[in-house]
């Protein structure tokens, strides 16, 4: 077991993990951030993905002892049902939601994406966007929240 | 060498199980005196949205909005069966019984009203912005949970219980005849793409999609069903083959098993015919897999509009695609 010092959502912790644990793991059961889902558990969907330290990662494939004083925003720290965040705002607006499954993950490559770069071309949402898997939206209105909330941030 | 072509596909779709299996929606059905409604079901909403058609269903025929009414579905114990979320059936199918139901609840309400009202016909009672009152009268009404307490003070409380059966029949086998599905859901698709007669990649810039769905209870689920109905149909005639060896999959993994991306998607414009379909709710029928289903047709002849191939054999991988390119060069000499 090792102690890891980390910050999730602005929030920091202090653990004693294996550190063969993986992220995911360590983000839903022992911190119960259930927003983060686990879809194919071998960094194929993006169902997982977090931000570490302004980048987005699939929390399948990294492990507890790697994120030792990193910083990691979960969609628990992307605004809520009173404040939504922008992308969220969009994504409800659009109707961009079917299942819901690849949602957090979604929202979170594309805040990260307009964090970066608050312009986006088409093709660069598609590639911020093209690791995360979805099979009910045929990802058009996914596309089109994205670029609304681009837009929405311009004004 | 880059080159466009343009192909249509249509479909027809029978709905439901089909040849007369027995294809039975039920629902519960509850108006409270908060005000609200509660519909009990057990069609499973996977993300196509059936529990916003059943509230909306609900909410109309109620005069209350959409979030007044609670939906509980798919829980073995208290749901009602309502069959599989399977056979683009639960608009129409399930859909059906919420309504049936909500109906039945409604026509005991109304009963009760007209007497509170002294209303000599339950007909001259209706339900409008979550207020219950004598047609006409705006002297002569009240808020909706408020005449459901004065019931549950007599003892009566507004609960139903229905179902809803769809109506086919087994073929007949000698005669051909019979109505093995009801009803037919309709599309058509057209698609544009490029095709890379170096690599034998093909990419669609753009699908039009027209889908006949009776009544779009939710134009925004219809969009959205549309968009990812097209994009499974690009997977199947591009992308995604199972591979078998020995009964075994050699490919259960989304890095061997490829379906479409945000990148592999093209521009989608969806339009829905809103051609009634009478036994259905509000005139609604299913969409769910008819969506896909133009979408292989739209894109395989696209292709042979592009570079002059006929892909007989999904989906059209380069590899296929080069095969053919190389095959017709030969033939021509």
């Amino acid at each position: 077991m090792i102690t890891i010092e980390f910050s999730v959502n602005d929030k920091t912790y202090v653990l004693e993990v294996d550190p063969r644990e993986r992220l995911l793991d360590v983000l839903r059961n022992r911190l119960g951030l259930m927003g983060t889902k686990e879809g194919c558990g071998e960094g194929e969907c993006g169902a997982c993905t977090v931000i570490l330290d302004g980048k987005t990662v699939n929390s399948c494939l990294i492990l507890a002892g790697q994120v030792h004083n990193s910083v990691i925003t979960t969609i628990e720290g992307v605004g809520n049902r009173q404040s939504p965040h922008p992308v969220q705002k969009a994504f409800v607006e659009v109707g961009a939601v079917q299942c819901g499954f690849c949602t957090p993950g979604m929202v979170l490559s594309a805040k990260n994406l307009l964090d970066k770069n608050p312009h986006p071309s088409d093709e660069e949402i598609g590639v911020a966007l093209s690791g995360n898997l979805c099979r009910c939206t045929g990802y058009d209105k996914i596309l089109r929240a994205v670029k609304l909330a681009a837009e929405e941030g311009k004004q | 060498m880059k080159k466009r072509g343009i192909g249509l596909g249509c479909a027809w779709y029978g709905t439901g199980y089909g040849n007369g299996f027995p294809d039975v929606s039920s629902a519960f059905v509850e108006i409270h005196d908060d005000g609200s409604a509660t519909v009990l079901t057990g069609a499973v909403d996977v993300g196509q949205g059936s529990s916003s058609i059943f509230a909306q269903i609900a909410a109309e025929e109620l005069g209350l909005r959409a979030e007044d009414i609670c939906v509980n579905t798919a829980d073995t114990d208290v749901t009602p069966d309502s069959g599989t979320t399977a056979a683009t059936r639960q608009t129409y199918n399930t859909g059906n019984a919420v309504l049936k139901a909500v109906r039945q609840a409604k026509s005991r309400l109304l009963t009760f009203a007209a007497r509170e009202f002294s209303c000599p016909t339950p007909e001259g009672i209706e339900l409008k912005a979550g207020y219950i009152g004598v047609k006409g009268d705006p002297s002569r009404r009240m808020i909706l949970g408020y005449m459901v307490f004065k019931a549950r003070l007599n003892g009566e409380r507004f609960i139903s219980a229905e179902s809803s059966t769809a109506r086919s029949t087994p073929v007949d086998l000698t005669s051909g005849q019979g109505a093995p599905y009801w009803p037919y859901s309709f599309g058509c698709q057209a698609a544009e793409v490029e095709v890379d007669t170096e690599t034998g990649k093909v990419k669609v810039l753009k699908v039009i999609a027209v889908h006949d769905v009776g009544k779009a209870l939710n134009p925004t689920q219809v969009e959205g069903q549309i968009a990812g109905g097209v994009t499974q149909g690009i997977g199947y005639a591009l992308l995604e083959e199972l591979e078998l060896q020995k009964g075994m999959i050699k490919n259960p993994a989304f890095s061997s098993y490829l379906i479409p991306t945000a990148l592999d998607v093209p521009k989608i414009e969806a339009y829905f015919v809103e051609e009634a379909e009478e036994s259905g709710p509000y005139g609604a029928k299913g969409l769910g897999e008819p969506a896909m289903l133009p979408t292989v047709a739209a894109v395989i002849n696209a292709i042979d509009d592009a570079v002059g191939v006929r892909i007989t054999a999904l989906p059209a991988t380069p590899e296929k695609i080069l095969q053919a390119l190389a095959e017709k060069k030969e033939e021509l000499g």
